[in-house]
């Protein structure tokens, strides 16, 4: 006996066997993507060193030529032969405040060191006069500080934001850059290192 | 076959396709004529994001370190010496990767670029073949002849057995 209602048979259902083709592509896919991102993370430096990167680092130092706020002209080539640490610096600028004393207390390590100590000047740009002579005047600080009227001289040491504290070697070339606020500990260890490095 | 069913074929994606790039061609490399100094820097501070700004141009900017570097992209344009890209090279040196408002098409960056457009390569070949795969499909769908074929094999099938 025949049996009724025989039906055709469907059309071949290749949806999975498309589904279980493609899904080993998309594990591998999402894998190398994963596998991408925990390089890219995994390379990243997550230590604070004291020093910060910089384009200049081991290159020559920014023209600097300008004077100082007592009108004496300055000329950073000139300082050659001298390691310089300049300070860039704003009086309304609250972490450069605290980071004042630190430096009174490197400046004076540093003069103790007689002629081997390194020149230290501050750079203000965007500040008054008077408050910067007053700040120095109730909180120390008798090194040199000097213009930087047009921000020339931070544009080309690429500094946006103060505190910056850079160390150049006595040939004028860039070592060390610190991004906010420094030690004196910190700039006394850094300065020795570059002078033992140096020879 | 109408107009309109004409036009959907593959020739006229192939127009729509061509249309597109030519466009995008003539639009990148349009010469837009010899430039003042002021629209040079103006053009040059667009490319560049204020350092400590969130968002802004070193050209919207009234940021005191934006001035600073719209000033130094003026004495730079003043000079003569250098090109755009030269220019916005100096201020990415000092201030890092993060002042480009347009990524660059090197490196990590290059992401930026690739895959967007490895994203549109792979859609448009995943519809491609998904496009085929549904054609094949509605093959497969019987239509009255299959049936009537069947339906025939099936009274021969009866009256044997």
């Amino acid at each position: 006996m025949s049996e009724p209602g025989v039906t055709l048979d469907a059309p071949p259902d290749s949806t999975g066997r498309g589904r279980r083709r493609i899904a080993p592509f998309i594990v591998l896919a999402v894998t190398v993507v994963l596998v991408g991102l925990f390089w890219v993370l995994a390379s990243s430096d997550s230590s604070k060193p004291d020093t910060a990167e910089s384009f200049l680092l081991g290159r020559p130092a920014p023209r600097v030529v300008t004077t100082t706020l007592d009108g004496t002209p300055f000329d950073l080539s000139r300082r050659k032969g001298s390691w310089v640490v300049l300070n860039f610096f704003n009086s309304t600028c609250v972490p450069c405040k605290a980071e004042h004393p630190e430096l009174v207390a490197f400046v004076d390590q540093q003069a103790s060191l007689g002629l081997d100590g390194a020149e230290f000047y501050t750079v203000v740009n965007d500040d008054s006069d008077g408050a910067v002579r007053t700040w120095f005047d109730d909180n120390g600080g008798g090194w040199p500080i000097l213009r930087d009227d047009d921000g020339t001289i931070a544009i080309g040491f690429g500094v946006a934001q103060v505190p910056e504290t850079w160390i150049i070697d006595p040939d004028g070339i860039v070592q060390a850059r610190y991004a906010g606020v420094t030690t004196a500990e910190s700039l006394g260890t850094v300065l020795q290192r570059l002078r033992q490095a140096r020879g | 076959m109408s107009w309109n069913k004409q036009v959907k074929r593959w020739p006229g994606w192939m127009v729509l396709l061509l249309v597109v790039v030519g466009l995008l061609a003539v639009g990148a490399t349009r010469d837009t004529g010899p430039r003042t100094p002021e629209e040079r820097v103006e053009e040059i501070s667009k490319r560049l994001a204020c350092p400590v700004c969130d968002g802004e141009s070193v050209f919207e900017s009234r940021n005191n370190a934006s001035q600073s570097i719209r000033t130094e992209i003026a004495q730079q344009v003043a000079a003569g010496t250098v090109s755009d890209d030269e220019i916005v090279t100096f201020i990415e040196q000092r201030f890092g990767g993060k002042v480009l408002l347009v990524p660059r098409a090197t490196g990590i960056d290059a992401l930026v670029w690739a895959l967007p457009a490895a994203a549109l390569v792979c859609s448009v070949v995943g519809l491609a073949f998904a496009f085929r795969r549904w054609k094949l499909a509605a093959d497969t769908v019987p239509d009255d002849a299959d049936r009537a074929l069947v339906a025939a094999a099936l009274q021969r099938g009866e009256a044997d057995g």
